[in-house]
């Protein structure tokens, strides 16, 4: 309940509501606890001082006889007041006669004080009873009377205020706790609305907006927070049409391309055939006739497949592949003098190997054109957690702060090589992207650019595959 | 040799360019522009194989392959521009044995050609008269397949693929070896028509195709029918 914004503002409003009833209940209880004891300490001191000087003298022999004293104890037992009276010399007189041993429980400051002709009170229990005890001696000299009251009703009212106050005291904390709630609550709605609303829109619904319920802080907040919301509607909205204007027209660019590169190139598979037999100056126009629609052919047919992955119809083919043998496959269709380092053991991933086939061909085809005649690296290493297949050459490599463009489309790190149609890498991380897994790029040590494909790993993976340390990347240097 | 092929492609240069290829390889070609125009060529006379394009005008060419297969058995090779999965799978239902995707080379298309004429045409080789894979059995001399003495009708491919699977029964057969032996033509990385052929062949052998127990898949290898 403490924790978060809203079990912080009930804790404090609750808080200061209990400290502020319980200094107000403690100040009333001190107050009234004072003033009741005051008021029966001053109608003592009175009643007492008034009886020794004036009351008593004269129907107190000196020294009081036996009967005397009980005579003055029955007439004040019967005003309510419990007495013992102290002759000079002789026994306390107790009335009642119960009070005769209590006698011995009053403090001793109070019987000295009373010896010297002073009045002196206590607050004190005797016989079992809350009392005061207030006591003088008569005339000053004469014998001490202690007087002692009862003063079991204000303890009880006192132990009544203080249930009242202690159960006022939890019910009010009560109603705090309840009070405080709604009024966090109420306070923290909109920005939970809001919290909310922020959700939705992060989860693709731009339609979401936040409620401007109020005129207040929050409300003008809510506005701010819409206004922006509506501007990155609108700017989303834009580039959105933008971009899908720009696949559309690529893909109708692509899909008119088809039927004349389809006639040109079933057209130039005959005329390939018969280069020989045409006149030396027309021969080489032929020739490159031949090439030119091969290169035409494969731009078109990049171009389809990226339009395919736009269209998002894209379906994945797992089945467990034997990655070693695939590589070794379309190292021998794609790049015959690459050189293969594989682990001794097989290594089987579920996979769609159509898919895996084309990344290959494509980041093998790369290190061919941009690295022609160097030396190309393909490295399968798989781990606990992945596998990683790096294609690796020793050509010019990219520049640094370009590295991470070369896998967008028509991205050509030397534009002055001409060769593929700038899509292959494009097309190799979109298939990468349909099997769970990415491509990144990096320049080696010593030069040349390192293409890694990682890949998950995923249950079939057979146990005991080799399994590499943990920790051990997979990296080509 | 000199079989007779129809070829029904409406692009003039495409139509132009296979025929002028066909005929320098010895083919006896026959063209057509539209769906309608190559229907009635067919009728008019008999043709050893048909390549039929897909997209056409007036008659598609689905269309003009189930009308074809009403009446002919003759191999027809689709020529699809788009070698999708869905086309292909479209085609084949529609009755044809083959596909060749657009862009093609001349020669590349040849070859098809002569796999698919090879194939009509391998007779009866003296073997078992008939072979059975659990309730079916299939008559090699007669090429038809029953299942408790009721036919059940199956393209040539169809019927091929069905053989080339019993006489390995139990044995898994790739994809590629299937191509190789049922299409006659070596890999060209479209082995999804194997798996399409694959899966009409069920849904017309098998009990339940979605629970296929005469032919069964073997994930990462290939298919194998059951012993």
């Amino acid at each position: 309940m403490l924790s978060g914004v809203r079990g912080r503002l009930t804790a404090t409003i609750v808080a200061l509501v209990v400290l502020t009833a319980v200094v107000l209940g403690v100040g009333a209880y001190v107050f009234v606890d004072t003033r009741l004891h005051d008021q029966a300490l001053r109608e003592a001191a009175d009643q007492a001082g008034f009886d020794l000087s004036v009351l008593i003298p004269s129907r107190l022999g000196d020294p009081p006889t036996d009967e005397s004293m009980r005579k003055l104890g029955d007439d004040f037992q019967r005003r309510g007041l419990d007495t013992i009276i102290v002759p000079p010399s002789g026994q306390p007189f107790a009335t009642p006669g119960t009070l005769t041993t209590a006698y011995a429980s009053i403090p001793d400051s109070v019987r000295s004080l009373v010896d010297r002709g002073q009045i002196a009170y206590a607050w004190q229990p005797l016989a079992g009873r809350s009392s005061l005890v207030v006591a003088g001696r008569v005339s000053g000299t004469g014998p001490a009377i202690y007087f002692i009251r009862d003063t079991t009703a204000i303890d009880d009212t006192l132990a009544q205020l203080r249930f009242a106050l202690g159960a006022g005291g939890i019910l009010l904390a009560l109603v705090a706790v309840v009070a405080a709630r709604q009024v966090a609550r109420g306070v923290l709605a909109p920005v939970q609305e809001a919290a909310r609303t922020a959700r939705r829109i992060a989860h693709g619904d731009l339609s979401a907006r936040v409620p401007v319920s109020s005129t207040d802080e929050f409300g003008s907040w809510a506005e701010q927070f819409n206004e922006m919301v509506d501007t990155l509607e609108d700017t989303i909205v834009r580039l959105e049409a933008a971009q899908t204007q720009n696949r559309r027209f690529v893909a109708d660019v692509s899909h008119e391309l088809r039927t004349p590169v389809a006639a040109l190139v079933a057209e130039v598979s005959i005329l390939r055939d018969h280069l020989d037999s045409l006149p030396p100056e027309s021969r080489r126009a032929g020739e490159l006739v031949v090439q030119d629609v091969g290169r035409m052919r494969a731009l078109v047919e990049d171009l389809m497949e990226l339009s395919r992955f736009d269209a998002a119809g894209e379906q994945v083919r797992a089945e467990p592949v034997d990655l070693g043998r695939l590589i070794r496959d379309v190292a021998n269709a794609r790049h015959r003098d690459a050189v293969l380092e594989l682990p001794d053991d097989r290594v089987v991933a579920e996979t769609d190997a159509r898919r895996l086939e084309r990344i290959l061909g494509n980041l093998l085809d790369n290190a061919r054109e941009h690295a022609p005649g160097a030396l190309v690296v393909v490295r399968l290493r798989a781990t606990a957690d992945r596998i990683a297949i790096t294609v690796a050459d020793r050509g010019p490599g990219v520049p640094l702060d370009r590295v991470d463009r070369i896998f967008d489309r028509f991205y050509m790190a030397d534009p002055s090589r001409r060769g593929g149609s700038g899509l292959g890498l494009a097309i190799a991380a979109e298939h990468a992207a349909l099997l769970g897994g990415r491509l990144r790029a990096r320049n080696r040590d010593g030069g040349g650019l390192a293409i890694e494909l990682l890949l998950p790993v995923t249950d079939s993976l057979p146990a005991g595959d080799p399994a590499a340390t943990p920790g051990d990347e997979p990296a080509l240097r | 040799m000199d079989a007779r092929i129809l070829l029904v492609e409406d692009d003039p240069s495409i139509r132009e360019v296979t025929a002028i290829g066909l005929s320098a390889a010895g083919f006896d070609v026959a063209t057509a522009a539209d769906g309608v125009e190559g229907m009635e060529r067919f009728l008019a006379e008999p043709f050893d194989l048909v390549l039929l394009d897909i997209m056409l005008p007036r008659l598609d060419g689905y269309e003009v392959c189930r009308q074809i297969r009403r009446t002919s058995t003759v191999p027809i090779v689709m020529l699809t521009a788009r070698g999708e999965a869905m086309d292909v799978v479209v085609g084949l239902e529609a009755g044809a044995d083959d596909y060749v995707r657009k862009p093609f080379e001349v020669p590349e298309l040849i070859a098809r050609v002569r796999a698919a004429l090879r194939r009509a045409n391998a007779g009866p080789a003296g073997e078992t008269a008939s072979l059975r894979l659990g309730p079916l059995s299939i008559d090699v001399a007669g090429r038809t397949v029953a299942r408790d003495g009721t036919d059940i009708p199956v393209t040539r491919t169809e019927f091929d693929l069905l053989l080339e699977l019993v006489r390995h029964a139990g044995q898994v057969l790739s994809r590629d070896v299937l191509l190789d032996r049922v299409w006659g033509y070596d890999y060209l990385g479209d082995s999804r028509l194997v798996d399409v052929a694959i899966q009409r062949l069920r849904s017309k052998v098998e009990t339940d195709p979605a629970a296929p127990e005469l032919i069964q898949t073997v994930r990462g290898a290939g298919y194998k029918a059951s012993r």
